[in-house]
């Protein structure tokens, strides 16, 4: 698995936050600590997305708005592939996820509650749909 | 030396495990060989941290991404869209979603209704009792009574619930007087059989952990294991071979690395129209210069593949939008049917499913033409994540000769054998068809509420690839018969979705398994009267 040296990270920090700069009660991407943990577990479940982030974060970095505005101006697929890496680090981390109401660090087990589908189809909902009757063509073409 | 087997199934997917189990529970002595190993259900990445990164990935359903070398490489160079399947004991019932839609009766009757493409040799009549049979082995789950078919229309395991996104959706299309309809997905909805009961994870496109989701790998294998069969693994088939007569006699693969000659009396290809139509390419011989089965010239012709377009919208209320199964929430089959006014012929199926995570949310801005990224992405996350609802719509592709596949000069698999090369375009009745159908998405958006909404995508690759062996009376202009069986070849026989004549405007699975249950029923009940090879 790729080790990002500490230059990287900070490099990696400092470019994260011009995609996820934080606000509206979110986190930025590096007080999300993308370029530390997450960005370790992102690229152990896809090896090869360490390509696209190390293209991105080696080098001189002097500011980093424009180091990103040139990367996606110059090879957007390379950008893509960045902001890919970078979104599924902070989206990993599991005070990001209980943000946007996710019920866990993953999708959970919430097998259906007795009465739940009848519950969404109740006020009749159906009925107009029943009453317009069949959408399809052709009944007596149904025959062999 | 190898047993012979009664019957040689080629794939380890949907439609061989449908043939698989039915055969062996008749007493056939029954050898599936399948490039590729079986699941670890612990290995799939749905329910971990990481599931999105894994699934555009390691799971995803492009075997050009996956890059294992149990999968053959695609050159898509020249086609419009990549191809999904994956290679496995389960096949691509793996990685599929899960929605579960018969064809309607205008479906096999393309050419008499439109005068386009070509009718079924078959009727919805017909298929009907396999598609009811089929059902009941995958755990179906839906609502007893959808309009959009003949009655009655009766599912074997009550639905899903709709979910905030299917109700909220369902009121703005009881606004417009739309059909829809809660959602029938191959997924249960109580514990059946070997399935366990859907925990909603909403991540079937990435296989399903809780071994709830209809893999035929959960329903159907094991059972034909326990009825006999052999499962060979890691096998892939290099060549059908045919006997002095002319009938297949087994099947010449490769198992790391060494070449293994499985004999057998009957021969059944279900290797995906893709690895179908490569393999009857790859099997030519003096006797079949053109390729096996090929006389009418058509293998590998006429591939269909469902470019699927998308839709979404922004809710302003939390709609748990990542909630299983997905499968669908909802489905609607309101612009199913030709309307010639409308500039272009047949229709297309819509699903409202889940959007499954924060980072295909995110994904869905691309052609909302907004940035995403930079100032103000933490409104545009708070707008989307958990508050989307998208469609799908799964668009008629008609046939084109023009459309195929053929067998690479120089790319090959891991094992040296030659990729299959896709040729296709899509069509222009398909771009109106799409186009008109987005229009309509976004109407219901609209109605439903939403305070924005925008296309999210043309040209998504379905993974539904039918129509490279054409099923056909005539053997100037089809490659199977009515039954599968091969004009050219008596005891060989194709069960997949190769064999549809036009590919309906509905995900295919169920299609492909009842047309899989048909053709097993057609073998046991016509086994006396079956030439084999010697």
């Amino acid at each position: 698995m790729t080790e990002l040296e500490d230059e990287q990270r900070l490099r990696l920090a400092a470019l994260a936050d011009v995609l996820i700069p934080g606000g509206a009660g979110l986190p930025s991407a590096s007080a999300a600590d993308v370029a530390g943990r997450w960005i370790d577990r992102t690229l152990a479940a896809d090896p090869g997305l360490a390509v696209s982030v190390l293209a991105v974060v080696t080098g001189d970095v002097e500011d980093p708005h424009m180091h990103m505005k040139s990367v996606q101006h110059e090879d957007p697929v390379l950008f893509e592939r960045f902001a890919f890496a970078v979104a599924g680090a902070y989206f990993m981390n599991p005070e990001v996820r209980r943000r946007f109401g996710y019920p866990g660090i993953a999708p959970l087990r919430l097998p259906a509650a007795p009465g739940e589908a009848e519950y969404y189809l109740e006020d009749d909902i159906l009925a107009p749909v029943i009453e317009r009757g069949p959408t399809h063509r052709l009944g007596d073409l149904t025959g062999s | 030396m190898t047993a012979p087997a009664d019957v040689l199934i080629i794939g380890a997917g949907l439609s061989a495990g449908i043939a698989a189990k039915h055969l062996a529970e008749a007493g056939f002595g029954v050898v599936c060989l399948e490039q590729g190993e079986w699941v670890d259900p612990g290995a799939l990445p749905g329910n971990k941290p990481e599931y999105e990164i894994a699934g555009a990935n390691s799971w995803y359903p492009d075997p050009n991404v996956r890059g294992r070398s149990l999968d053959y490489p695609i050159d898509v160079s020249e086609s419009d869209l990549p191809l999904y399947m994956f290679n496995g004991v389960g096949g691509s019932s793996v990685l599929y979603g899960g929605i579960w839609a018969r064809a309607v009766p205008s479906d096999f009757r393309v050419r008499t209704l439109d005068g386009v493409a070509d009718d079924w040799p078959i009727s919805y009549s017909e298929l009907l009792p396999f598609y009811e049979a089929v059902e009941r082995e995958m755990g179906v789950s839906g609502l007893n009574g959808n309009p959009a078919y003949p009655a009655p229309y009766r599912v074997p395991l009550p639905p899903a619930p709709i979910h905030r996104t299917g109700r909220v959706m369902a009121e703005g299309m009881n606004r417009l007087g739309w059909h829809w309809w809660p959602g029938t997905n191959s997924i249960p909805t109580q514990r059946f059989g070997a399935q366990y009961e859907c925990v909603r994870y909403g991540i079937c496109r990435m296989g399903c952990p809780q071994g709830a989701k209809a893999s035929t790998d959960v329903t159907h294998y094991p059972a034909a294991v326990s009825s006999g069969a052999q499962i060979v693994t890691r096998a892939r088939v290099a060549e059908i071979t045919v006997d002095e007569r002319g009938l297949a006699n087994g099947a010449v693969y490769i198992r790391d690395g060494v070449r293994h000659f499985q004999p057998a009396s009957l021969v059944l290809l279900a290797a995906n129209a893709i690895g179908t139509a490569r393999l009857l390419l790859m099997s030519s011989s003096g006797r079949f210069p053109n390729g096996l089965a090929n006389s009418s010239g058509l293998v590998g012709k006429r591939l269909m593949l469902h470019p699927y377009a998308a839709s979404v919208g922004l809710y302003d209320q939390e709609l748990e939008d990542w909630l299983g199964p997905g499968g669908e929430h909802i489905g609607s089959m309101q612009f199913y049917e030709t309307d010639q006014s409308r500039g272009f012929v047949r229709g297309a199926r819509w699903s409202l499913v889940p959007t499954g995570g924060p980072l295909e949310a995110v994904a869905k801005w691309k052609l909302s033409g907004e940035e995403f990224w930079g100032d103000g992405s933490a409104d545009r996350m708070r707008q989307s994540i958990g508050r989307m609802i998208q469609w799908h719509i799964v668009p008629e592709d008609l046939p084109e000769e023009t459309n195929h596949i053929s067998l690479h000069p120089t790319l090959c698999d891991s094992d040296g054998l030659p990729a299959p090369k896709v040729h296709y375009r899509v069509s222009e009745n398909t771009r109106r068809l799409v186009d008109f159908h987005l229009a309509r998405t976004l109407e219901a958006h609209a109605a439903a509420g939403a305070t924005r909404s925008w296309i999210a995508g043309r040209n998504y690759t379905s993974g539904h690839n039918t129509g490279t062996a054409k099923m056909g009376d005539d053997p100037e202009t089809s490659v199977v018969d009515r039954n599968g069986r091969t004009h050219d070849v008596p005891n060989l026989y194709i069960i997949d979705g190769s064999v549809f004549p036009t590919s309906t405007g509905v995900n295919v699975g169920a299609t492909i398994s009842a047309l899989a249950k048909r053709a097993a029923t057609y073998l046991v009940t016509h086994r006396r009267d079956q030439v084999v090879a010697s």
